[in-house]
Order: structure tokens, then C-alpha cells, then sequence
């Protein structure tokens, strides 16, 4: 018995005979039916590259691009699509900074990266304001007590105007905003990297990690988010 | 929006997201911690209620869970105020340019209002649906205005809120007044009267010298902790606080008994009609029957009546999910009348009923969110499944009181489709009989249907 972390009514799941037997630990479900039929997992044929959700297996027009422009294919894996209620979601995740919300996904998302066994797990950074003002960083949350390489930080000290609110156009001009931080590339090199974040959109963010990933000589470097 | 004027933080605690950076360098800008330590664990200065566990942020931060709708309450923050001064723009004189007279009754209950105003115990105003509670405020508030106090009306209902505000306005002409509700479209601006949603309270700080509150009883402010707490905060230490509501709940009425709450009340309408009798009709499984598509036949021929005579009316019904097939099954029968369904998300929920309000509709479908403080001149009222546990004796009591409030027609039919017997109709015709038997004796008069 517990709340819905999102419509707060009262959560009631019966466990089930096998669960009983098996004497395993019983979690309590943190969003309720409802709430959770909302959200729509990524199943099915999906861009090779980026891993949207599509009726066909061919590279995705948005990854076309990347390509023409001469970027190194990013294989991104995403979780979930980001339709109204995952943008509902990480309005109250992110914005009002509802910190318990990290666990309706976090376990999912844990379980997703225990199958790249070996590979070390960089999340994309926050600012120093951001961490200041929200209290936390949103893909540490969702990534729970998984252990971390804090391989980047942001480079300006304040973002003039944050990402989220940004169209594409702008979103794609942006300029690499992270930097290694300091003794980051002994780590890196020869490793394999997964680079984590909350939301895939242009994708623009995540190939700046990953240039500079690549840069400094990491093996192979894919990305995993939440939401595509 | 962040705020840039420091006028607009008096009497107000806002959070460092709430203002501009400029404003928040500001020296006339006082702050005090948004979360305070007790004995029994941490508490939010907000909304007065304790933050758990669960709501840890890394390093050792708290935050609340309870208010975070209107912006996250935590340790990395302050609440930032400037203590209130009124300073606001004096009103011009006449005051109250409202023309209407009060009845006998109206104006007994009026003159306790007054004086009550100038008193710090709690006043709670019982008067039934239709009693004209709004114009048995009038006169108070006209006092207070005129001694310069800073005055706020507040209510869990947005659309209480929405029908208020132009009455007020018209009443009180010449004095400034804001409107304040979640997605309220203009910006707040300080001045002498603001009317705003019951959250809304949790952003003021020793503001308001008056504080009304109106449908007191009603969702979500009715056993809420926090906006108790938010009520009790931006009313200042010498401030007096009124509650309004035709159906006080049993919280109140334990108040009053123990004598925290002085009680005015007014079994009696304005027109000295009765109330409106509820009248019983048996529905059996009408869901079922509307899973077919159709209507139950004492329902559809009521409706066709109605329509037939140009005689408005609301039909109430249980749930939001019951709303579909409802019109669809009034789609099939071919009606010569408009309508629209309405519910509390719906997005064009203030369009709708504005439409029902100008009469280009001639009947809505709704649920209970249209059970008080609205008023349709004229109207009849069905309720399909009367029976269902979301209806309450309260609710049911006030979707009843929707009928008859105007002296050209200061009677209805009310009519209950029920299931089968239930507990809350037999209270709410029980309850509907108790005031119309203490109106009697008060002179009240049955009305007859010419």
C-alpha cells in the first residue's frame, strides 16, 4: 500500500501466488495503474541510431542529418516516448524539483544499464546553479546508488538561457557546453561509456558529450535516456 | 512570471524563483526560513505541515511535499516578504455603489457581520442557497474599506471565485480589486481587495485585516491542514475571519459548540420563498440501461418536457466517466434544445458555462463541479444517480439550492433519479424539510407553479 508518486491516490496491488511463494521481496508499485498507462514504452521497430519510436527499422530523418553534417553516429537507447505525460513528468521531476518522482523510472532505467556489464556510466552534468537552486541532479536520481564516473562538468558558469526552452533551430546551434573534468581522461581511455540522460530531443547535448568522450580516447561511447 | 515590483511582495511570501534577481537584492526585502526544525521533526513555514522521509534531497536538504504545486518549499530557499502597510491606492468615495436593499432578515445578518469584523473571534455566516450571502457582506466590507483595511475574499471553488469577482467589482465600483486563482490570466497587482482560490492563501503573510471565505465546507479546503494553516497566516494577528456556507460540516459545527465560532444564522431565502422539496424517482440500474445507449424513460421524458417548454435546467451526474454516454444517448433523441457537457478538466470549461450563464445553452450536463456558488436564473435540476457516494448530504442540499434563487421564479422542480434507497437523499430531503420548517416560522412561503 502506498501513493501514486503522480496522482497521489492509493495504490493497492495484490501480490501474486509466485511472488508469495518465492518469498521475494515485495515492492509496492510507486505509480498506480492509471498514471502508468500513460506513459508508452519504446517497443518494437525503433531508429537503429537514435532509438525512436518508428513504424520502420531505417535511419530516422533527424539521424540523416547528423550523418550529412559529418557526426559519428551516437547509438542512443531510450526508454519510453516522450509524449504529454512524460512531459508532464519531468515538469514536476525536473522543474518543481519533486525529488521522489525519481523512483517511478529508476529502477527500470538500473536494470537497462546492469546489461552493458563493464561499461562505465557517465551521466550528463547539471550547472553549478542548477545544482544549487533544484537541489540535485535529475540523472543521478533516476540512476539511484549505480556507481558513477563524474567524467564532465558545464563549462559556462551560467546558461543564458536554459535548453529546455529552446527550439530547434537554437537548440541545434548550441556550443559544446561540458568540459572533461580534471584527471576525467585517464579514466576514459580504453573504456567503454555510456553516457546517461533524462531526455533525447535533438540530440545535441549527448553528441557533444560524446565528442569530447571520444576525444579523449574512450573505446566506444553509446547513450541511454529516459525518454526519446 | 517572476514579480519586479516591490509593491507586489507586501503581505505576500514568495519563493527566490517567484522574483527577479533585481528585486531580490533589494533592501526593503525581508525573508525568514521556508522550513523550521521542531521537536517532532521538520516542518514547512508555508503550509504548516511536517516533511517526511522521502523528501531528502542529496547533501542534506529537505523540501515539502505537501505545497510543492505552488513552487517548491525547501532549505535551499527563503520566504521573502515586506511586512504589510497599506499602502495601497484609498478608495473614492461613495464606497459601496451597490443599489439593492437588504431584507429585514438579511439586514440583522448583515449588521452581525459588521460587527463581527471588528472582533478576532471566528464568524461563521449559515444562510441557506439563495439566502444572498453576498449582500449580507456588503455593508462590513464597506466599513472596512472605508477604514482602510486590506480585505480578502477567498474560496476552494475557482468558479465561486469567477462568479464573485464582477459582483464585488460592480458593488464596490470605485475601489481596486485583484483576482487570483492558478492560471489566472492577468498578473496579481497590490491593492485594497483581492479575491483568490483558498491555494492561493498559502502566498500571503499577515495580509489581510478582513478575510472572508466563502463554500467553506467544500473540496479541497475542507479538512485540508495546510490551507487551514494558510487561512490562519494571511490573516494578520488582529485580522477577523468569516466563513460563508449553506452547509456547514461537522468540524464547523463542533467549533461553534465549543464556542470558538460565533454562528449567524439564516434559514430563510432572500424572497422569503421556501426551499425547493427534493422529489424521489427510481431509476433501477440506469448504468446498465445507458450501456445500451439509452436513457432511463422517466429521465428522457422529463428532459423532452423540459425542452419542449423552454424551461432550462442542469443535469447533474456522478462521474466524469458517466458523461459520454450520457450525450450520446441525448444525441439520439434528437433534441430541439442546445447543450453541453462540462466537467472539471475539461478545457473549455469556463466557456461552457459562461454560455449556460449568457443562455445560449438550454441545458448543461455536468458533474458536481457546478453544485455551488453558481447561480442560472430560472433553472430546473436533475440528478441521475443521486444515490452515488460522491454526492454527499452537503452537495446534494446545494445542487437543490440551484433552483428558485431569483424572485421571478423563486421555486423548481428537483427532481433525484436514484438506483435504489440511499442514506445521503433521505439526509438531504431531511435536511431540505428541517430549514423549510424553521423558515416557516420565520414567515417563509411555499411556492405555488402558476
Amino acid at each position: 500500500m502506498g501513493q501514486c508518486l503522480i496522482c497521489q491516490n492509493w495504490v493497492s496491488e495484490q501480490p501474486s501466488l509466485a511472488q508469495l511463494l518465492m518469498m521475494a521481496s515485495i515492492h509496492a508499485p510507486v505509480l498506480c495503474r492509471s498514471c502508468q498507462q500513460r506513459f508508452i514504452r519504446i517497443e518494437g521497430p525503433t531508429c537503429p541510431i537514435c532509438g525512436r519510436q518508428q513504424t520502420k527499422t531505417t535511419v530516422c530523418h533527424d539521424c540523416l542529418r547528423w550523418q550529412k553534417e559529418g557526426s559519428l553516429p551516437l547509438v542512443n537507447q531510450a526508454l519510453y516516448q516522450y509524449n504529454g505525460a512524460m512531459k508532464q513528468f519531468m515538469h514536476q521531476y525536473k522543474f518543481l524539483g519533486d525529488y521522489r518522482l525519481r523512483q517511478a523510472f529508476s529502477a527500470e532505467i538500473q536494470a537497462r544499464i546492469k546489461q552493458r556489464a563493464g561499461a562505465m556510466i557517465v551521466p550528463i552534468p547539471v550547472t553549478p546553479k542548477t545544482e544549487r537552486t533544484r537541489g540535485f541532479n535529475q540523472v543521478l536520481g533516476l540512476l539511484g546508488n549505480l556507481t558513477t564516473t563524474a567524467a564532465l562538468e558545464t563549462r559556462h558558469v551560467d546558461k543564458a538561457i536554459p535548453q529546455s526552452s529552446k527550439n530547434r533551430q537554437q537548440r541545434l546551434l548550441t556550443e559544446q557546453p561540458f568540459q572533461l573534468t580534471a584527471g576525467a581522461d585517464k579514466l576514459i581511455r580504453g573504456n567503454r561509456i555510456v553516457v546517461v540522460d533524462d531526455v533525447y530531443t535533438t540530440g545535441r547535448t549527448l553528441h557533444h558529450a560524446a565528442h569530447l568522450l571520444k576525444q579523449a580516447g574512450a573505446l566506444t561511447v553509446t547513450s541511454m535516456t529516459l525518454a526519446r | 512570471m517572476q514579480i519586479n515590483d516591490l509593491r507586489d511582495l507586501i503581505g505576500r511570501q514568495l519563493l527566490a524563483a517567484d522574483l527577479t534577481p533585481e528585486l531580490l537584492e533589494r533592501p526593503e526585502v525581508q525573508s525568514r526560513p521556508a522550513i523550521k526544525k521542531t521537536t517532532s521533526g521538520w516542518v514547512c513555514n508555508r503550509c504548516g505541515q511536517q516533511l517526511t522521509s522521502q523528501t531528502r534531497l542529496p547533501h542534506q536538504q529537505m523540501y515539502c511535499q505537501h505545497c510543492i504545486q505552488l513552487g517548491r518549499v525547501s532549505t535551499l530557499t527563503k520566504l521573502y516578504t515586506i511586512a504589510e502597510n497599506h499602502t495601497f491606492r484609498q478608495s473614492q468615495t461613495p464606497i459601496l455603489t451597490w443599489q439593492g436593499r437588504l431584507s429585514p432578515n438579511q439586514l440583522a445578518a448583515s449588521n452581525r457581520v459588521a460587527a463581527n469584523f471588528q472582533q478576532t473571534v471566528p464568524h461563521l455566516l449559515w444562510a441557506v442557497t439563495g439566502a444572498g450571502k453576498t449582500e449580507m457582506l456588503f455593508a462590513g466590507l464597506a466599513e472596512a474599506i472605508q477604514a482602510g483595511k486590506r480585505i480578502g475574499i477567498a474560496s476552494p471553488r475557482i468558479d465561486v471565485i469567477l462568479e464573485l469577482a464582477p459582483r464585488i467589482q460592480a458593488a464596490f465600483a470605485h475601489s481596486e480589486l485583484t483576482v487570483l486563482y492558478g492560471k489566472s490570466p492577468e498578473p496579481y497587482h497590490y491593492c485594497q481587495l483581492t479575491l483568490c482560490t483558498t491555494h492561493q492563501l498559502l502566498r500571503f503573510y499577515r495580509a489581510f485585516d478582513v478575510l472572508v471565505i466563502d463554500e467553506v465546507d467544500s473540496f479541497p479546503f475542507a479538512g485540508n491542514v495546510g490551507l487551514h494553516f494558510a487561512a490562519e497566516h494571511a490573516l494578520n494577528a488582529s485580522g477577523a475571519l468569516l466563513y460563508l456556507t449553506a452547509t456547514p460540516d461537522t468540524t464547523l459545527l463542533r467549533l461553534a459548540k465549543q464556542n470558538r465560532l460565533r454562528v449567524t444564522y439564516l434559514p430563510l431565502r432572500y424572497h422569503g420563498f421556501l426551499l425547493p422539496e427534493i422529489h424521489r424517482h427510481l431509476a433501477f440500474n440506469w448504468r446498465k440501461r445507458l450501456a445500451r445507449g439509452r436513457l432511463p424513460q422517466l429521465v428522457q421524458r422529463k428532459i423532452q418536457q423540459n425542452v419542449k417548454h423552454h424551461q432550462r435546467f442542469l443535469l447533474f451526474l456522478p462521474r466524469v466517466t458517466d458523461l459520454d454516454p450520457v450525450e450520446s444517448a441525448l444525441n439520439q433523441l434528437n433534441l430541439a434544445g442546445r447543450f453541453a457537457t462540462v466537467h472539471a478538466a475539461h478545457p473549455n470549461r469556463a466557456d461552457i458555462v459562461m454560455r449556460m450563464r449568457t443562455e445560449q445553452l438550454d441545458f448543461l450536463v455536468t458533474t458536481t463541479i457546478l453544485e455551488r456558488g453558481v447561480t442560472f436564473p430560472g433553472i430546473d435540476v436533475m440528478v441521475l444517480g443521486a444515490d452515488d457516494p460522491v454526492f454527499s448530504v452537503a452537495a446534494l442540499v446545494q445542487i437543490a439550492g440551484r433552483v428558485g434563487r431569483k424572485p421571478s421564479r423563486p421555486g423548481g422542480q428537483v427532481d433525484f433519479f436514484c438506483h435504489g434507497m440511499a442514506q445521503n437523499v433521505l439526509g438531504a430531503r431531511r435536511m431540505i424539510q428541517q430549514l423549510n420548517r424553521r423558515g416557516q416560522r420565520m414567515g417563509g412561503k411555499a411556492w405555488v407553479n402558476a
